[in-house]
């Protein structure tokens, strides 16, 4: 049933060869370009190996030949000529895993899940050679070090990196020899051994494949497509007929082979005029600049970077804003203008520069589309809200809810960047609603490093004044312009208002629209932007009067949790032998930087859970999805502990959304578990109480519903949108840091994270630990590496593979020690709230506060290359 | 038929069409999955002696289709600068499967050369759009038409031993014979369309042979160099070294070996004084693009880095 990409040129005269994959003597037809991967996911419909770079970068096709890991996308299908193949699919003996994979399930070596079967291969391979030759000798164990260089080529975007190193060295040491031990992730198993089904390995009979052709110029106007006789295929462009960012979707086409359908793509005549275009912000606010919404009707269909769509405000040519959050924002201005004017001290001024920061989730954007009847529409999708979703659908497509399922058993990351209908989705489902027949349209990495959004870059002042004798805050004025291409709805300066003391304040967000890819909601949005700023300006302030950037935090924070964090790091050793600012002339030179974090509390009330009894079996089912994050173990837990039985007992079926399934919230904006959790529980107990806890004896499909329902009185805005409502209070996080810069080199290196997260009780404690290190990861990458960058004359992307665009490796991982403070949500059902945002917000703002520490000269510019921190040394030794 | 596993360097398929020759695959493949482009391969893997490693007195002869992981571990004793150098690109997996021909040979990996909506010198076109836009990873020493450096690790260590390249065509041609300067910059190297590497060959190890290889990069691993640089010395009893080979990487159309820092370091003992002179000797003729000038910096911090290294 598979389709094999051959068979549609028959006119290719074809190899034909013999391998044993997994055991199994198989036959493979192979031509000169094929690639071993394209044989085993394609061929021999072998999906547990994933395709993600395509450039050998990310280690996510690995596979063993002849006990050997290899590269899947780059090793020629002719070399499995007589080889012996081993896959994913084939590293467990039946039932009983291999000693590695049990070992990733139970450290939690995994998230999403995707780059999962890569990193599991290869590490079969190291433990398999490394036991023999030093299992004996070295009892801990190989050092992370050993570790780090075995797996050099994996990439996890989710950053599970410490789950790794624990996991590898675990199997090396023995101890899953005997068996698996805990797992609390209760997909785990289907993820280590490559049975977890995503979008991309959906493979359908009948099914055609789609690509998109994609604007090459930055701006035009596009006339019309006249697609070839018998081909299948759609304009995608608006009514306007405009193109603004190159790599924006013009057209897509459906044909038998994805072969097949690039290249029918890319022979469309696609008549363009083009059309003056911008990409320097600075260049497109001066007079005269090329005009990205020319008129007002254009200006309403700019797409938002942010969650919650874009507040209205005003446009001046290209920028649109300011948005103000003022709270006597005009007795601040005064202020700091007077300090200003009198050239005090007590003012600190400091102007920062972020770059745009790429999701790329390992599973690319995706979707198999599959009109069962013209009243039925299947959809696979990769997204973060099968619900969500399921409901946009209907009303783009004119249906009923009722007729649409959307079903995304797995998913393989998101950050954000997989919470709206876009391209994928709307073109599958249009091409298969007109071919007749299933189509499937997967992105490319290059596709998806280029126009699938990212965290808008931006340029922040901020002006602090302090009290000269008390340090405190007398005025707070912070002015951000957000570069998210031609997306608007950024808010970033609006956060740094959410902190420290009530006091004069004003904060002005503006977009600066250009001809660049839109930027898109990514984890905490405007978060980590917003506090490399303003944690940075705090922590000039301390040195500048010579305060502990702890204690004067504390002076300044109103919020009970973040000083329960402040307690605690200030007792850490790391913290303890912090060095003197800019005391330290060696090459490499250490240093320990903190920064706050804060994120606003929601919550989706009309969450709902299903708990019944299957045949004697617990099931529970709601319609949310899981993109790494747990929501399938927190629901399994909650139900297993209302009948004191162990998780694995409890079958959760979620990842499907049709008329039949009951509400559930969408992976955005830290509400999934803090919604599920409670309604789990709710619904298990009501159960409970009317069947007992013997479900042998339990009538067979009893079951109970319960429904999330708000904070009854405690909501800070007293309405609910999209399934988002606003509860009251703060959730906080605190990061501290401690690096090492090579001054010779102008390498830093991350030596240490303390995370301190207070977001109450904590549901599922290692996958809890899992995300929060996972953000340390990302705050790492968008310190340090991070960079999307643009040819500035066309506006293509150039960093569109993850050999330019650079995420932190396995070996750039910090030794990460995570502290919940659990106390202080009392007063939500459950006990805690959601953490994937606000442990993103300050990883990256601690980094920067430790550079400065360790050298003495701030860091102001993301990321900080090598380049930049050479030349900042420079320049500090100047001065 | 659009495959042919080759059994002689010189066998040649029937008919018409592109062709494109293939070892380890690991540059080719990516190239052919981005492009959509189906040449007719002829794979090379089948041909006698092809990953091959002969020992003689004259020296080794490594068949071009010898594997870096196998330069890394093999050649670490008898020919350490190239062994460290093997042993530092890529990833394992990535060292598994190129091989020391196709490392040679591979294509440039500037952004706008790989971009599919891209043209350039090298990818038929007739400019070099990094030169105007933007070419952070490019060139420190901008003396050809191209601004993107020279992809091959390896090239820079052969050239450190004079090593010699055998092909289809010609014996004995030196690496820069092969490379040429980065002259003309649609090519990654001067061999004809239908000439094949078929050895590269060492002369005999060194007794006392002393090595370092350093890669600046920003990250732990796995990435392409922002510079890199070897360095392989013999010194007599009292210290002092009678012979050395030093080159830089990362920076130039070509990687490059330093005479003058060679001559200047044969006879010290390695003093600090001498160290930093011959580190800061490397950026003579540095002529930085707009982006790039921190890469002068760091050609004197890596090869001062090799230096100590090697010094022990």
């Amino acid at each position: 049933m598979a389709h094999r990409l051959v068979e549609t040129q028959p006119q290719e005269a074809l190899m034909e060869l013999t391998t044993t994959v997994n055991d199994e003597a198989r036959v493979i037809d192979v031509d000169g370009t094929e690639s071993a991967l394209d044989v085993v996911r394609d061929g021999l419909g072998l999906t547990g190996t994933k395709l993600v770079c395509g450039s050998g970068v990310c280690g996510a096709c690995t596979m063993l030949v002849d006990r050997e890991p290899l590269l899947g996308c780059l090793t020629p299908a002719t070399r499995l000529r007589g080889a012996s193949v081993t896959t994913v699919e084939g590293l467990a003996d039946g039932e009983d895993l291999h000693p590695v994979q049990r070992a990733f399930a139970h450290h939690d070596g995994l998230q999403c899940g995707y780059c999962t079967p890569g990193f599991v291969v290869e590490a079969v391979a190291f433990h398999d050679r490394w036991r023999p030759e030093h299992g004996a000798d070295e009892p801990d164990g190989p050092s992370r070090e050993v570790i780090a260089e075995a797996l050099a080529g994996h990439l996890c975007r989710c950053g599970s990196y410490e789950g790794i190193y624990r996991a590898v060295a675990a199997a090396c040491r023995g101890e899953h020899d005997g068996g698996v031990g805990d797992v609390e992730r209760v997909d785990a198993p289907a993820k280590v051994t490559g049975a977890a089904v995503y979008t991309t390995d959906v493979v359908l009979p009948g099914m055609m494949h789609a690509a998109i052709r994609r604007s090459d110029v930055a701006a035009g106007t596009v006339g019309p497509i006249r697609f070839p006789d018998g081909v299948v295929g759609l304009d995608v462009l608006g009514d306007d007929r405009r193109v603004r960012w190159a790599g924006q979707p013009i057209a897509v086409v459906a044909a038998e082979s994805l072969a097949e359908a690039r290249r029918i793509a890319r022979e469309l005549v696609v008549p363009v005029t083009v059309h003056d275009f911008v990409l320097d912000p600075e260049v497109a606010v001066r007079p005269g600049a090329p005009l990205v919404y020319p008129t007002r009707g254009e200006r309403k269909a700019a797409p938002s970077a942010g969650e919650g769509g874009s507040m209205p405000a005003p446009w001046d040519g290209n920028r649109h804003g300011p948005s103000r959050s003022p709270f006597l924002g005009t007795l601040a201005k005064r202020r700091v203008g007077a300090a200003r004017a009198a050239g005090r001290r007590c003012l600190v001024e400091l102007e920062f520069h972020t770059a745009a920061q790429l999701h790329t989730a390992f599973e690319p954007h995706a979707c198999v589309a599959d009109w069962t009847d013209p009243q039925h529409l299947r959809v696979w999708l990769s997204t973060q809200g099968v619900d969500l979703m399921r409901y946009a659908i209907a009303d783009r497509f004119d249906l009923d809810p009722a007729q649409v399922e959307v079903v995304a058993e797995h998913v393989g990351g998101g950050f954000g960047a997989k919470l709206s209908l876009t391209t994928e989705a709307t073109s599958a489902i249009s091409l298969s609603r007109l071919a007749r027949r299933p189509v499937r349209l997967v992105l490319d990495r290059h596709e998806e490093l280029t126009g699938t959004g990212n965290r808008p870059g931006s340029r922040s002042r901020v002006s602090m004044l302090v009290d000269d004798d008390t340090q405190a805050v007398r005025a707070l004025v912070v002015d951000t312009d957000s570069h998210a291409g031609v997306a608007i709805g950024n808010s970033v300066a609006a956060l740094s208002m959410l902190l420290y003391e009530r006091t004069p304040r004003l904060a002005r967000d503006v977009d600066v629209v250009t001809n660049a890819p839109p930027g898109a909601p990514f984890r905490g949005p405007g978060g980590p932007t917003s506090a490399w700023s303003l944690e940075q300006t705090v922590d000039e302030v301390a040195h500048r009067f010579g305060r502990d950037p702890i204690a004067l935090r504390a002076q300044w924070d109103g919020n009970q949790k973040r000083q329960a964090l402040y307690r605690w790091a200030s007792a850490l050793p790391t913290w303890e032998r912090r060095p003197a600012t800019g005391s330290q002339s060696g090459r490499f030179r250490r240093g320990v930087g903190v920064a706050a974090g804060n994120w606003i509390y929601l919550v989706d009330p009309d969450c709902e859970v299903v708990v019944s009894v299957e045949a004697g079996h617990l099931v529970a089912s709601t319609a949310a999805q899981d993109m790494g994050t747990g929501s399938r173990t927190v629901v399994a837990r909650a139900v297993a502990g209302v009948f004191d039985v162990d998780p694995s007992h409890v079958e959760v079926r979620l990842g499907r959304s049709h008329g039949g399934t009951s509400h559930g919230p969408a992976s955005g904006g830290s509400r999934t578990t803090v919604s599920l959790w409670s309604t789990a529980v709710e619904a298990a107990t009501s159960l409970r109480d009317r069947v007992g806890t013997d479900l042998d004896r339990a009538p067979d499909g009893a079951s109970a519903t319960a429904k999330r329902g708000g904070d009854r009185g405690l909501r800070a805005v007293p309405m609910t949108m999209n399934g988002i409502q606003v509860g009251r209070g703060f959730s906080a996080a605190l990061h501290v840091t401690e690096v090492e810069v090579d001054t010779r080199t102008g390498k830093t290196r991350v030596l240490r994270v303390h995370g301190g997260i207070a977001v109450g009780r904590i549901h599922a404690p290692v996958l809890a630990r899992s995300q929060c290190e996972g953000s340390i990861i990302q705050g790492i990458g968008l310190a340090l590496y991070e960079n999307q960058v643009l040819d500035p004359h066309t506006g293509l992307t150039l960093t569109a593979n993850l050999e330019d665009y650079r995420i932190p490796q396995l070996g750039d991982t910090p030794e990460i020690d995570i502290h919940f403070h659990e106390e202080g949500w009392d007063r939500v059902p459950g006990g805690g709230v959601g953490l994937g945002e606000v442990a993103t917000v300050s990883p990256a703002a601690s980094v920067g506060n430790a550079i400065f520490n360790a050298t003495g000269w701030r860091p102001l510019t993301l990321p900080v290359r090598p380049d930049r921190l050479l030349e900042g040394l420079r320049s500090e030794v100047t001065r | 038929m659009s495959l042919t596993i080759l059994t002689a360097y010189d066998e040649r398929p029937d008919g018409t069409g592109d062709l494109v020759y293939r070892a380890g695959g690991t540059d080719l493949q990516e190239r052919l999955r981005t492009t959509g482009a189906t040449p007719h391969v002829l794979d090379l893997t089948g041909v006698p002696g092809f990953a091959a490693v002969e020992r003689t007195d004259a020296g080794t002869t490594l068949g071009a289709g010898v594997t870096v992981a196998t330069v890394a571990r093999d050649l670490a004793t008898d020919y350490p600068a190239l062994a460290l150098t093997a042993a530092g690109l890529a990833t394992p997996q990535v060292r598994a499967a190129a091989t020391i021909g196709g490392n040679l040979l591979q294509r440039t990996r500037c952004w706008y050369f790989r971009h599919p909506h891209t043209s350039c010198f090298k990818s038929g076109g007739d400019g070099c759009p990094a030169r105007d836009g933007r070419h952070l990873y490019g060139v420190a020493f901008d003396t050809a038409p191209c601004v993107h450096p020279h992809p091959s690790s390896l090239a820079m260590a052969l050239l450190t031993y004079a090593a010699t390249v055998d092909t289809t065509h010609r014996d004995g041609l030196g690496v820069g014979d092969v490379l040429g300067d980065g002259s003309d910059p649609t090519r990654d190297h001067l061999l004809a369309d239908d000439e094949v590497l078929t050895r590269v060959t060492l002369p005999p190890p060194a007794a006392g042979e002393r090595a370092a290889y350093v890669r600046s990069i920003s990250r732990f691993e796995a990435e392409w160099p922002l510079v890199e640089a070897v360095v392989r010395i013999v010194r007599d009893a009292a210290g002092t070294v009678t012979s050395c080979g030093v080159a830089i990487g990362g920076v130039a159309p070509v990687p490059l070996r330093l005479g003058a820092v060679e001559e200047l370091l044969t006879g010290s003992t390695l003093d600090d004084g001498t160290v930093a002179a011959g580190a800061h000797l490397a950026t003579e003729g540095a002529s930085p693009l707009p982006e790039t000038g921190y890469k002068v910096q760091l050609v004197e911090a890596t090869v001062l880095e090799v230096l100590e290294r090697v010094r022990g």
